[in-house]
């Protein structure tokens, strides 16, 4: 196969995303069938190109070493083949869903333009061009939230492309130092050490790969976005195409890029974010009284054990943390849109609206259902496998309180789904929403099919282990450690399986115990944990966004202007009226009169400027 | 010896007052009368080509066209300027002046013989020979007098048309 | 041919005022645009043999006879040629129209075929003295263009000109007439090939000074400058973009910066001075913009300013500097080229040039306001505009020779010129429409095309920025530099 395939898989979506910007809204059906057919055969060029293995494609660009330079390796691969699936997902589901959206053509425009610089992204091989996809991909997510059409769409539009912004600049700021450290901008020929500017670098380029991921305290926009933007959208970013995007460029940073060594400060750093989002996101989680909202406090709180899992530079928990990557792309897509096809139906997502619709949407209640469970990590399902595979090598590090805080998740993970579950399938059927049916098969078709592959990823979780994520390491590791992690994934009986298996259960008696002291209403299930004394503020002051660094800088920024203004503008435009200018008209006069008309006049200047010219010469010749 | 000196100095003087006279048509004539000691100073120094040149073109079209043209334009309003800058122009002149005299006595002394003299041959042929580029500047030169006294005279021409 | 640059207009002025007795005005427009654009083509068509070959150097005979007829063609002159050519078609064309009220238009064109062959013919001899000769038919051409309006403003500036003019001419033919007692030599191979076995430095240098002096007034160098903001506002709006576009670099900054690279070599200490007359110019006539009221007064000083920034990027020596100089010119050349038009539009639609009387025009002659703004941004260095990349390279070849100083003057300038531009722009575009331009309409097809290609090609330039430089600006003063240390030799 020609190399200039690599080429063709950015352009032919670009390409399609021109023609479904062309097609007359007026028009039924065409575009719907434009998309899935072409995301279709994106995914299986995915498979051919997976096949492919090595691919490289490298042609002069900007010089300076700035070349246009595409490489196809195992990762990428990987990546590009899980990209395009999701796309032909989401185009499935959104041939239904999205139909009657007034702005359709720019909502599949996007869709299309975002997976092209998604595989630009994903294949470049050099830094600048990464740059160039990772940008325009703001763009996109840009345009996409403001298709949320509500009140608050275009400021978490601008919200999102700040921080974007922001972790993007990061990025691009410890590129450079890297490129100066390291004299090329060719991703494959870069390894260094860690050490001073190379550390820096590291952390820029680290913040910029979880921002995009939606790491603590880059995710402020996702809860906003959840309410705000398209619901096939946080399918299609949030929950998958950033999280792999992400976690891809993290793991390249740590494998490829940097050696990171287990336990070293960087490491540290880096379980410490993941920790910290596991934990603070999953609380955010578990009050949320929104489907959706709570859905993508979750999305930020997985990440947290992707990165927690790269944080420990160990082989198992590299492992698990792009095995979650994957995984939690699986589920959590297919818990959107499960909500999204709940709120097809009945118009709402708000959990005490919504109630006992199981019997009404049975599969839809299915699909959500193991999403749910997989996302909590129960036996047998990936998701149990990815986070048994992290919490090994979080306790290998030897900082236990790493693996603690992701038990902890895991709990309040757990007992969140149990209320989303309770409040919305099961339970007593409510009676604010009027009898309804089963969304249609486009919908419900991709939540059955992602629900089926987290089955198939965690019981046959050696299949997904050896062909995608063992290659990924090899000859990352040092010689001698073994790359089988399929031994312990599915093991019951070990200690730390136990303690997992604990933590299940102990959610199940805090979520029945909630569920009691709400007067058996699941959504006030989590009520019992929001209102403990010191949590209680806290959540206050979280739900007034006092966390949100996004707001307050805001904030920030507008004293800052005023003071700005004050004293500073003020007093400079004041120089600048009364002096400045007043000293440019003075000299502007002052020339202007030695330009008077006058013949002779003129001619004396000119015999002047002559003598001194002499003058200068000869004295220059002496 | 004398004559020189006396011509040159009437050159430089007549210059000077072309320069300096507020009247324009004033101005012009003492131009004339100054290209006119030009062209004799070019007789004597045995250039009667230059000289000739310079006293029917210079002294004589030049001036005539300047003439019209000055007696077209109308009179403005005095200007008022102030002295200082009324002296300008003879301050820097008489600077240069000295200036002159003393760069051009040392200069005159540097400057060696001329290595290879122009070659013999009637003005013609030297102007044919080596210098036919010349040639097409000068036609050049003289269209341009003639398309410039064609266009200063058009006004005239349509005044008299009005 | 190469000669057909001197012969064609030549030939075409020659004969216009007997073809004006026939055909008032379409015989005259047509024919002086067809010699133009036959002459555009044929300088694109030099370009691939110049790049070939390096040089063209011709040598003609007259009826067999051979004759000492030479002509030379490097990049340089080719870059000036295309140049003169590509302005002077658009200013051409400009005129169709706006020599309408003018009356007479055979003979303007006549006149003005023939400073455009004295520009070609200055351009392409490798000899002083016909320099000088050329230098001199240009300037009577200009002087009689000057006046063409016939107002006593027009006379007393094209007077005003002339005298200064000549005063430059004189102090040339001196410097000419030295160098020729000197080596006995007048083509510039000779001239510098008897100037290294010579030693003559005092006599040399009080030469150059009469050039610098001579030449620096053609280009209305600071302190020489004094002619042009009276000259090129009296001229009719395309004689003052012919003037400050074209006129000025020609006869002004390639004579001297010919004969400096050519013969006597640019020493160490010559860039010094020039380049401190070139940072003088640039300051002092940015200042001087500033407090202009008439509109085409503040153009002929901020060209001062800008003839500063080429002198200065020549004047460097610099491969880059040189680059900078030479596009600069360039940009120089189109965008005021264009602003001068632009005037004249201005001065077609409303019948004013004064800043103060105008005002809202923008919505009434939206292409005149446009391509003004494109050319009064190129002239200023806004990015993406052409005039922005000459500028920066003039400023990094600044900072690349460690002229620190220089660059944050030539910087400093630049702002000025954005200043005083968007000072035009706000007053006679922008804002409120007064009642008195209610009715205005935008200027005439010609005008507008003119000024529509001018823009277009600021524009063009600009963005494709790259290409052009790397085929086009940086060869021809990689080639110059080259020469430079040729005739270094024998330091001066």
């Amino acid at each position: 196969m020609s190399s200039t395939i690599l080429l063709w898989t950015i352009l032919f979506p670009a390409v399609v995303a021109i023609i479904l910007f062309l097609i007359p809204g007026r028009i039924k059906f065409l575009r719907e069938i434009i998309a899935v057919l072409a995301s279709g055969a994106l995914f299986y060029l995915g498979f051919l190109l997976f096949s492919q293995k090595n691919l490289s494609l490298v042609s002069d660009w900007l010089g300076m070493g700035i070349n246009f330079d595409l490489r196809l390796y195992h990762f990428s691969a990987f990546i590009l083949l899980a990209l395009a699936g999701f796309l032909f997902l989401i185009c499935l589901y959104s041939a239904v869903k999205m139909q009657n959206h007034p702005r359709i053509r720019e909502y599949y425009g996007y869709l299309f333009l975002a997976a092209s610089f998604s595989f630009g992204a994903v294949l470049a091989n050099n830094f600048i061009l990464l740059i160039f996809f990772w940008e325009a991909l703001l763009i996109t997510t840009y345009a996409l939230i403001t298709l949320g059409l509500k009140a608050t769409s275009h400021r978490t539009a601008v919200k999102s492309l700040i921080i974007g912004g922001f972790c993007d600049f990061s990025m691009i700021m410890g590129i450079g130092l890297l490129w100066a450290s390291t004299g090329t901008l060719a991703m494959d020929k870069i390894q260094v050490e860690p050490h001073g500017l190379a550390a820096a670098a590291f952390i820029l380029m680290m913040i910029g790969a979880i921002g995009k991921a939606g790491a603590m305290p880059f995710h402020t926009w996702i809860p906003d976005a959840a309410l705000d933007a398209p619901v096939s959208f946080m399918a299609f970013m949030p929950a998958s195409f950033e999280k792999l995007l992400g976690i891809y460029l993290l793991a390249r940073i740590t494998l490829d890029f940097f050696t990171l060594r287990a336990g070293s400060t960087l490491a540290i750093i880096l379980m410490i974010i993941g920790a910290a989002t596991i934990v603070l996101a999953v609380f955010m989680a578990l009050i949320q009284k929104d489907f959706k909202k709570l859905l993508s406090f979750h999305a930020v709180s997985q990440v947290g054990y992707m990165v927690l899992g790269i944080g420990t530079a160990i082989p198992i928990g590299i492992a698990g943390g792009i095995f979650h990557m994957i995984n939690h792309a699986m589920y959590k897509c297919g818990l959107f849109l499960s909500s999204g096809s709940v709120e097809h139906r009945t118009g709402t997502t708000e959990l005490k609206k919504l109630g006992g619709l199981a019997r009404e949407m049975p599969w839809t209640a299915l699909g959500f259902s193991v999403c749910a469970l997989a996302i909590s990590g129960v036996w047998p399902l990936n998701g149990f496998v990815s986070k048994e595979m992290v919490f090994h090598g979080a306790l290998e590090t030897g900082y236990p309180i790493f693996a603690i805080a992701a038990w902890v998740g895991a709990i309040f993970t757990f007992a969140s789904f149990l209320k989303a579950g309770h409040s919305v399938f099961f339970g007593p059927r409510s009676t604010e929403i009027p009898k309804t049916k089963e969304s249609e098969a486009p919908i419900v078709l991709p939540i059955l099919i992602l629900a089926v592959l987290c089955i198939t990823f965690g019981v046959y979780n050696k299949l997904p282990l050896q062909t995608f994520i063992q290659p990924i390491l090899e000859g990352k590791v040092e010689a001698g450690v073994p790359l089988d992690f399929t031994s312990h994934a599915l093991d019951l009986f070990n200690p730390v399986a136990g303690v997992s298996i604990l933590c299940l259960i102990i959610a199940l008696g805090l979520h029945f115990y909630g569920w009691n002291r709400g007067g058996r209403k699941a959504y006030l299930a989590s009520e019992p944990i929001h209102n403990l004394p010191v949590l209680r503020q806290l959540y206050d002051l979280s739900e007034a966004r006092f966390f949100d660094l996004y707001e307050q800088g805001v904030k920030f920024l507008q004293w800052l202007s005023k003071v700005l203004f004050r004293f500073i503008d003020r007093p400079i435009d004041y120089i600048y009226e009364k002096v400045v200018v007043s000293i440019g008209r003075t000299f502007t006069g002052l020339l202007q009169k030695a330009h008077n008309g006058q013949y002779a006049n003129y001619l004396a200047w000119t015999i002047g400027g002559l003598v001194a010219v002499v003058w200068i010469i000869l004295e220059l010749l002496k | 010896m004398a004559i020189q000196i006396i011509l040159l100095c009437g050159l430089i003087i007549f210059s000077v007052l072309a320069i300096l006279l507020k009247d324009l048509i004033k101005a012009a004539l003492s131009l004339a009368v100054a290209s006119l000691f030009l062209g004799i100073i070019f007789f004597l120094l045995a250039a009667p080509y230059a000289g000739v040149f310079e006293i029917s073109v210079v002294a004589g079209l030049i001036t005539v066209l300047f003439v019209l043209t000055i007696a077209l334009t109308k009179k403005d309003g005095e200007v008022k300027e102030s002295r200082i800058v009324h002296l300008a122009f003879p301050i820097f002149f008489i600077l240069f002046i000295v200036i002159d005299g003393l760069v051009m006595k040392s200069l005159l002394q540097k400057i060696p013989v001329l290595p290879i003299g122009p070659e013999a041959g009637t003005f013609g042929e030297v102007l044919w020979k080596q210098r036919t580029f010349d040639l097409v500047a000068q036609i050049g030169i003289i269209l341009a007098g003639v398309l410039a006294v064609l266009a200063l005279f058009r006004k005239k021409e349509e005044d008299k048309d009005e | 041919m190469v000669f057909s640059f001197i012969v064609i207009p030549l030939l075409v002025a020659a004969f216009l005022p007997l073809i004006g007795k026939i055909s008032k005005k379409l015989l005259p427009d047509v024919l002086t645009n067809a010699a133009l654009a036959f002459l555009l083509f044929n300088s694109i068509l030099l370009v691939k043999p110049i790049f070939t070959n390096g040089f063209i150097i011709q040598n003609l005979s007259w009826l067999g006879e051979k004759v000492n007829l030479q002509i030379a063609l490097d990049g340089f002159s080719l870059f000036m040629l295309f140049t003169i050519s590509l302005v002077s078609l658009c200013v051409s064309l400009f005129s169709i129209d706006y020599l309408e009220h003018y009356g007479h238009k055979a003979n303007f064109y006549a006149l003005f075929l023939v400073m455009i062959a004295a520009m070609n013919g200055l351009v392409l001899v490798p000899d002083l003295f016909s320099v000088y000769l050329f230098m001199e038919v240009a300037a009577v051409a200009s002087y009689a263009l000057v006046a063409f309006g016939l107002g006593s403003d027009e006379l007393e500036a094209s007077y005003k000109y002339l005298m200064l003019s000549v005063v430059a001419s004189a102090f040339v033919l001196l410097s000419i007439t030295v160098i020729f007692g000197l080596t006995g030599n007048l083509s510039f191979q000779a001239v510098a090939q008897g100037l290294q076995d010579l030693n003559a430095r005092i006599v040399l240098g009080v030469c150059v000074a009469f050039f610098i002096m001579g030449f620096g007034l053609k280009a209305a160098l600071i302190p020489f400058h004094a002619w042009l903001p009276d000259a090129h506002p009296s001229a009719p709006a395309p004689i003052s973009a012919m003037l400050s576009g074209l006129l000025i670099k020609v006869s002004g900054i390639y004579a001297l910066f010919r004969i400096l690279y050519s013969v006597i070599g640019l020493s160490p200490a010559l860039s010094r001075l020039l380049m401190a007359l070139g940072i003088i110019s640039v300051l002092v006539a940015a200042l001087l913009a500033l407090g202009q009221k008439d509109i085409k007064r503040m153009l002929a000083y901020s060209s001062i300013s800008q003839v500063g920034y080429i002198v200065l990027g020549l004047a460097l020596g610099t491969p880059l500097g040189i680059a900078g100089g030479l596009f600069h010119l360039f940009n120089h050349a189109t965008a005021k080229g264009l602003l001068f038009l632009n005037s004249g539009s201005i001065q077609h639609i409303t019948g004013t040039r004064n800043l103060d009387e105008l005002g809202g025009l923008g919505k009434k002659v939206p292409i005149t306001s446009g391509t003004n703004l494109v050319g009064a941004l190129s002239i200023a260095g806004v990015p993406p505009l052409a005039g922005f990349w000459s500028k920066l390279i003039i400023i990094i070849a600044l900072v690349q020779a460690k002229a620190f100083g220089y660059a944050l003057v030539a910087i400093l300038a630049s702002i000025l010129t954005l200043w005083y531009y968007l000072l035009i722009q706000r007053k006679a575009f922008f804002g409120q429409v007064r009642e008195k331009w209610q009715q205005v309409r935008e200027a005439p097809f010609w005008m507008s095309a003119a000024n529509i290609i001018l823009a277009l090609i600021c524009l063009l330039v600009g963005i494709f920025f790259t290409p052009v430089y790397k085929t086009w600006i940086s060869p021809a003063a990689e080639a110059l530099a080259r020469g430079i240390h040729q005739v270094l030799m024998w330091g001066l």
